[in-house]
């Protein structure tokens, strides 16, 4: 019986039935990439990590002796653990991001440079009041760039080629 | 579907038909696995609409032919001790795929042309 199945495989030769089964691959990661749900409060939890590195800035002292935090590693850590619950509560662990996806990653990690930079600069002008905006403009773009990023990464599961 | 085919790095493979590969259920696990690095064993059965015992068959098939393996992860949320089971493809099982899908393509007259 084996040996009569796989002669039949080895003489597959209907074009219309190998166009049916690529056609229900392509439906299996349509339907892959329309059931993930963006998990919103891990996202969120990134952009709530953003907020505090920016607002990290309160506690330097600007100028020549300028020295990081050490607490902002604690961050990268929490990072970390929040990029492995994300893969657990998605059941997905991508080998590829995709162009569109590390794309949005790396403007959100330059936006937060910058805002950093900026905070930095309002302490030294006595502003510290106002890294508090500077704070929450990181958690929004954060937060809403991981999420564009998600759905790219997403996304191109549809686009991936099979080869 | 486009194919890799100007990058170096990832290399055309030969069409070939795999009768491993070649059964519906078994073509649609490699076909979802193929561009992720790991898939949770629920998120997998999920969509394919399959219930655990015939996906554990066929993915122990695949598995004795060294195309996928599983990776069992502990879930503290989960206080009855079940565990998460990742499936991945191998290097093998990602090979032979890519070179049934081309042969696929062969049949059904839609092979991208093999650069010179």
């Amino acid at each position: 019986m084996d040996h009569t199945l796989s002669t039949m495989e080895s003489n597959f030769r209907d074009p219309n039935e190998a166009a049916a089964h690529l056609r229900n691959l392509a439906a299996d990661r349509d339907t892959l990439a329309a059931g993930v749900t963006p998990p919103r409060a891990l996202l969120a939890a990134i952009g709530a990590l953003a907020a505090c590195w920016v607002a990290a800035a309160l506690d330097t002292r600007p100028g020549a002796d300028y020295q990081s935090p050490s607490w902002t590693w604690l961050l990268v850590g929490l990072l970390f653990v929040i990029l492995h619950l994300i893969r657990r509560d998605t059941g997905l662990k991508f080998r590829r991001l995709g162009a569109r996806a590390n794309g949005a990653i790396a403007l959100a990690a330059l936006v937060c440079l910058f805002l950093f930079s900026v905070s930095l600069g309002l302490v030294s002008l006595g502003l510290g009041w106002a890294v508090m905006l500077t704070s929450l403009a990181a958690f929004a773009a954060v937060y809403g760039l991981t999420g564009v990023a998600f759905r790219a990464a997403v996304d191109q599961l549809r686009a991936v080629p099979h080869a | 579907m486009p194919l890799l085919t100007s990058s170096a790095r990832f290399p055309m493979p030969e069409p070939r038909f795999d009768e491993v590969v070649h059964p519906p259920t078994r073509l649609r696990i490699c076909g979802l696995l193929r561009p992720l690095e790991q898939m949770d064993f629920a998120v997998l059965r999920d969509t394919l609409e399959v219930s655990d015992a015939t996906l554990s068959k066929q993915l122990r098939i695949l598995g004795e032919a060294g195309y996928v393996r599983l990776a069992k992860t502990t879930s503290p949320e989960r206080r009855d001790a079940r565990r998460i089971t990742w499936v991945a493809l191998t290097p093998a099982g990602r090979k032979s795929f890519d070179a049934h899908v081309l042969a696929l393509q062969e049949i059904a007259g839609t092979a991208p042309v093999q650069p010179g």
